[in-house]
């Protein structure tokens, strides 16, 4: 157990690893990918309330739900980072916050564009969904923020450690604050979207295949942010060095 | 025994630092009149931005105290570990054999006690200039005696983050900012029901709730980021 888990503290295995998986997750991706667009755009049946908004909601809850993996990934490697000193953690966590801070800014612009139709209003603060997304992505650009100030790698591998740990606590606590602030104000909300899913298989089983590409897309997308980044941290080493002759 | 005498230690330890850091604060008066002044100069811009009217300004009087005391706060909070930073003194509490969580906790409670009272001190006569309706008074009171301290309390965490960087005023306002969402909306919640007449008591015991998390838990991570920050 604890040799495999010292195995991914290996850069040169991570990249030799993720180098074998990659193609198998791209292709997996491409698949659900078409399906899964393909078939929320074009196929989902029309809502009897909603009519054809509803495949706006398919791509926007696929989004949604992954953006938000990416605190709790953060505050994990963090741990990592700040307990066992695996430099493979932290390489993924600097990868994994500008992609996340990506996923929120698209989770809250599919939303808008939603609401837009649905609600007659691009932005509504008594939705808490929508505000406590906002504080989620100020506090992934403040990560991000705090990595860029910080010059010395080591020094910003552990205070970006400690900012995600104590935000993914924060977000949290956000998230429930803003819940327990609008169920005063505006009690019962009719705009809950719950009432897509509650549309059947026709609605839930296309709204799963983009969920699944969504988790495959940030995984690739990871992986390969991780390997850039491990070539750049690695180059001194003889292996990373031979890599690049090799491909000359 | 070695427990008990470790006990004895952070307290020693606590009552120093906190000693020592009331005596700078008391030398250096002027800069802590700055974060207050600003308070007040900051709240005294909303009735001539918005509208000098009484029922207008009492509706907005909540959110406008809670956010310039975020803002009060959070430009006082500089003065938390900085001049420490500069002359060495943070590395010998780092250095130190005792706890740095009672060190730092002693340090936050000086800054609140310098930057949170005086702001809790100075909120019913602003309160009064942004026509606060009379029976919101003590819940506004008592919820920013809460609430000032979980401020300080989060920002401590910031400032430990960045206090090595050069320029940090701003990025410690994006760090700060978002983090102080919670508190915000307890205190403007709990004001608002007192406003219209309603129990608070609920309120009140979410911001208890969340000074009793900050006090447990941000000296920890501040302490973290303290030896981060120096290395």
């Amino acid at each position: 157990m604890w040799q495999w888990f010292h195995r991914w503290g290996s850069p040169k295995w991570f990249y030799d690893l993720s180098g074998r998986w990659l193609p198998w997750l791209t292709g997996a991706l491409i698949l659900f990918l078409v399906v899964g667009v393909v078939w929320a755009l074009l196929f989902v049946p029309q809502d009897y309330q909603q009519s054809y908004t509803t495949r706006i909601l398919v791509v926007h809850v696929a989004v949604a739900s992954t953006s938000l993996a990416f605190f709790p990934i953060m505050a994990v490697a963090g741990t990592i980072t700040l307990v066992w000193k695996m430099k493979m953690a932290d390489m993924v966590a600097k990868t994994v916050a500008p992609l996340g801070a990506w996923f929120s800014a698209l989770t809250l612009a599919s939303g808008s564009i939603w609401g837009s139709v649905m609600w007659g209003t691009w932005w509504e603060w008594s939705d808490s969904r929508l505000t406590s997304m906002l504080f989620q992505f100020f506090l992934l650009i403040s990560v991000i923020s705090l990595r860029s100030a910080l010059n010395d790698s080591e020094t910003a591998a552990k205070a970006c450690a400690v900012l995600s740990i104590v935000g993914c606590v924060n977000v949290v606590i956000i998230k429930y604050s803003v819940e327990w602030w609008n169920t005063l104000h505006q009690p019962a909300s009719a705009l809950s979207m719950n009432s897509g899913s509650a549309n059947g298989p026709a609605f839930w089983v296309p709204t799963l295949v983009m969920v699944i590409a969504m988790y495959l897309l940030m995984a690739v997308h990871v992986m390969m942010a991780t390997r850039n980044e491990i070539l750049r941290r690695e180059s001194r080493s003889q292996w990373v060095q031979d890599l690049v002759l090799a491909a000359k | 025994m070695q427990e008990t005498q470790l006990l004895a230690n952070g307290f020693s330890a606590f009552a120093a630092t906190l000693k020592r850091d009331l005596l700078v604060a008391f030398k250096r008066r002027n800069d802590l009149l700055n974060p207050l002044m600003f308070f007040f100069i900051v709240v005294s811009l909303f009735p001539i931005g918005i509208t000098p009217e009484r029922e207008a300004l009492a509706e907005i009087a909540v959110g406008v105290l809670w956010v310039c005391a975020l803002l009060a706060s959070l430009l006082s909070l500089d003065n938390l570990y900085r001049s420490d930073f500069e002359d060495g003194s943070l590395e010998l509490l780092i250095l130190s054999p005792h706890s740095l969580y009672f060190m730092v906790l002693a340090k936050i409670l000086s800054h609140w006690l310098v930057s949170g009272v005086p702001l809790v001190l100075l909120s019913p006569i602003l309160g009064y200039m942004l026509a606060l309706p009379e029976e919101a008074y003590p819940t506004m009171i008592i919820t920013l005696i809460l609430g000032t301290p979980v401020l300080s309390l989060l920002g401590s965490i910031g400032v430990a983050l960045t206090v090595s960087l050069g320029s940090r005023g701003l990025i410690l306002a994006m760090i700060i900012l978002p983090m102080s969402v919670p508190v915000l909306i307890a205190g403007t919640l709990a004001v608002g029901q007192a406003v219209t007449g309603n129990p608070v008591g609920g309120h009140l015991a979410i911001m208890g709730a969340m000074l009793a998390m900050a006090v447990s838990m941000a000296p920890l991570a501040s302490a973290a980021a303290l030896r981060i920050s120096i290395n």
